[in-house]
């Protein structure tokens, strides 16, 4: 074991006097990731922006509506006039705007048939999910009219229920207050998000930035192993006590410890100063940072086996990772690029170490829950290492 | 029974079908010896080398070092051994004291040992004042002290130099040859492959000369010389009567046999120093002037011409 330890000493020590080798492994993961972090939030932020003009200030219904939002964890209100709030959705610095008309709440209490408006620019997710939000609202003041319309037209057939508005209001506050608590509900999650809540933008980005990134903390260790194989050093440690199997093991267990940091680094930066839940479920985490860890270590030897210029791997490596992590959703999430090609995406070993990331991060998805997901991984892992081992050369 | 005992090795490489670089090598070197192995490049040396070194393994035969065999007892072999291979096998981004620390616990060595041992091979290796410098800003002969210094940090009883003085300059290759000396005065057994045959002829007891995978000499630098015989070679040019010329040379005394080909003239004679001045005065006898001359005394580089009709550099 001190062989190896020596080894995973060394090569460790190399690459923190790389310098270049650190940047790609601590500093351009971290300006990435805030990137798009940034990217994909605006609009998509865990509180849509709605911009509401009230044109029904005094009225009941109109308040009752405005409400039931306020205390919606999907939107978040801000009153604008009418002309400066279609051209917000036009901007895209609102999801939507929601126009409540006069007389709303008045036509309401007629029983008469009466709607609002609502401004969307279509091709936006964050427009038909405010757009949801303001329907479930919707739904709910019908709801609350038709129990105490129901209601009171059981208890006084053929008498109007507005004919008497103090009976009208106290039928429909009972059936409000019966609403707000009901007896069967629905438990909505959207696909990859938290229970009432949607992905933020760094939810997205930093286990895509990270998953991106990894394969250049490899970047110098991999480049040490095909010097030394060019200069002679390898064969050379084959003159000493060092057995074949150790050297291998040393210098897979470099690039193990090196992602392992890099991981640390990137998910503590990710919880603490982006706000990305991954501590939910801290087993599932360790377990899916190693299956990275060693996913990318036996990919690099590989790489570092197979290829036998600097020149070759650098050229090598930027390509692997890029492809393979746009491949696997670490740019944008498969769920959006369809079915055809979110299939094709998992392919790529990236794909399924994401989707166990994503499934702690907005799940909180237990060590039993996200096997499939690594799994799969590991499947990766042991045919990059079977080649690596059967290629493998000392000189 | 030598230190280090080769035995009718043969290496094919991708056999049945591939190169044969060595074929049937057999030497055996004495404890505390100097041995060289001789040869251009592709002669086979490097291969002999690593099959000493367990790091090829032979096709056919085996090879005993300290009486363990390479093929069978690799891990006794290798802790006898230190080996110095022909690139400059570091980490250049390490200074030189990371590197032999590093290589240190390669072979085994840990904590106060290995500090100790650390701090005699840089004062070994004469690099102790900067010791802590990248490897990569030191010049080609400290790199190659380096390169000595690591093989000799687990003090081994054998020492392997594969072509240790290739592109250094003159400076530090009396350095090295000197420190070679040197590790064979205090008994250590050293085994050395170069195509340089000054070195092979100032440093070897013995030297094998290897051309094509096979052995084709091998004795002390006398024993070697003697097979071209005790002569030295004279090779000239002259403007005119070369016939004339041809059938006067070989009636002077101390001129032995005087053959000619393209245009020049080779005589081999006992003394040249003596016979150079009645070469050039029965040359302006017979009206020819000698415009070209140069004269070769019997060393490695005519036994190579004469065993392989090539010479080493080629």
């Amino acid at each position: 074991m001190r062989w190896i330890c020596a080894l995973i000493q060394k090569d460790l020590l190399q690459t923190y006097r790389d310098k270049l080798s650190l940047l790609f492994t601590f500093l351009l993961p971290v300006v990435f990731t805030m990137f798009f972090g940034f990217l994909f939030g605006g609009v998509e932020g865990s509180s849509l922006p709605v911009a509401v003009v009230n044109q029904d200030p005094s009225g009941g219904t109109a308040a009752q509506l405005l409400k039931i939002l306020e205390n919606s964890d999907v939107v978040m209100l801000v009153q604008y006039d009418a002309k400066e709030a279609e051209r917000a959705v036009a901007d895209n610095r609102v999801a939507a705007a929601l126009i409540i008309p006069r007389g709303f709440s008045s036509n309401t209490s007629s029983q008469e048939t009466t709607s609002v408006n609502i401004v969307r620019n279509p091709e936006s997710s964050g427009g038909r999910t405010a757009c949801s939000a303001v329907r479930q609202a919707v739904g709910r003041v019908n709801g609350g009219r038709l129990a105490a319309q129901t209601a009171l037209a059981a208890l006084f057939p053929g008498i109007d229920p507005t004919d008497d508005p103090q009976r009208w209001s106290r039928a429909l506050n009972a059936a409000n207050a019966a609403m707000a608590k009901p007896a069967l509900s629905i438990d909505l999650q959207s696909s990859g998000a938290r229970a009432g809540e949607i992905p933020r933008g760094f939810d997205m980005s930093s286990p895509g930035m990270l998953i991106n990134w990894i394969l250049f903390g490899l970047l110098g260790s991999a480049i040490t192993m095909v010097i030394e194989r060019q200069n002679g050093a390898l064969r050379r440690l084959l003159t000493t006590r060092v057995r074949p199997w150790q050297i291998i093991a040393g210098k897979g267990g470099a690039m193990i410890t090196m992602t392992l940091a890099q991981q640390v680094v990137l998910i503590g930066l990710g919880q603490f100063a982006f706000g990305v839940h991954y501590l939910r479920s801290p087993g599932a985490l360790a377990l899916t940072m190693i299956t990275l860890s060693v996913m990318s270590a036996a990919l690099g030897l590989m790489l570092a086996t197979l290829l036998r210029s600097e020149a070759a791997l650098i050229a090598a490596l930027v390509i692997v990772s890029m492809v393979l992590a746009a491949l696997g959703g670490a740019w944008f999430p498969l769920e959006v690029t369809g079915p055809t090609f979110a299939a094709i995406g998992h392919l790529s070993p990236a794909a399924w170490v994401l989707d166990a990331l994503r499934a702690i991060i907005l799940r909180g998805w237990s060590v039993g829950q996200i096997l499939p997901y690594l799994g799969a991984a590991w499947g990766y892992t042991v045919v990059f290492l079977g080649i690596a081992l059967w290629r493998f050369r000392f000189e | 029974m030598g230190f280090i005992e080769a035995d009718n090795l043969r290496k094919q490489f991708d056999p049945p079908r591939g190169v044969i670089a060595v074929d049937g090598v057999s030497f055996a070197i004495e404890a505390g010896e100097i041995y060289s192995l001789l040869g251009p490049n592709g002669a086979g040396k490097t291969t002999v080398i690593s099959i000493l070194s367990c790091l090829l393994r032979p096709t056919e035969g085996d090879a005993r070092v300290g009486g363990n065999s390479v093929v069978h007892q690799a891990a006794a072999v290798k802790s006898l051994i230190g080996m110095v291979p022909q690139d400059i096998a570091l980490y250049m981004d390490l200074s030189a004291r990371e590197n032999l620390v590093f290589w240190g616990k390669m072979y085994g060595m840990v904590g106060a040992e290995l500090n100790r041992r650390v701090d005699e091979v840089l004062e070994l290796i004469d690099l102790k004042d900067r010791q802590r410098e990248r490897v990569d800003k030191y010049s080609g002969g400290m790199k190659r002290r380096v390169n000595i210094g690591v093989a000799l940090l687990h003090r081994p009883q054998a020492l392997y130099l594969d072509e240790p003085t290739v592109g250094i300059d003159p400076q530090s290759r009396r350095a090295i040859l000197d420190a070679i000396l040197e590790f064979r005065n205090q008994g250590m057994t050293i085994l050395y492959t170069t195509h340089y045959m000054a070195e092979a002829q100032e440093l070897s007891d013995r030297i094998g000369i290897m051309d094509h995978g096979r052995m084709i000499a091998e004795g002390t630098h006398e024993e070697l010389v003697r097979i071209v015989g005790e002569d030295a070679h004279v090779q000239l040019s002259v403007d005119r009567n070369l016939e004339a010329l041809m059938n006067v040379w070989p009636t002077l005394d101390g001129v032995g046999t005087v053959s000619a080909e393209n245009g020049k003239i080779t005589l081999l004679v006992h003394d040249a120093t003596s016979t150079l001045p009645y070469l050039f005065e029965t040359a302006q006898r017979e009206g020819a002037r000698i415009t070209e001359i140069s004269v070769m005394e019997p060393n490695l580089e005519m036994v190579f011409l004469h065993l392989t009709g090539r010479a080493l550099r080629d």
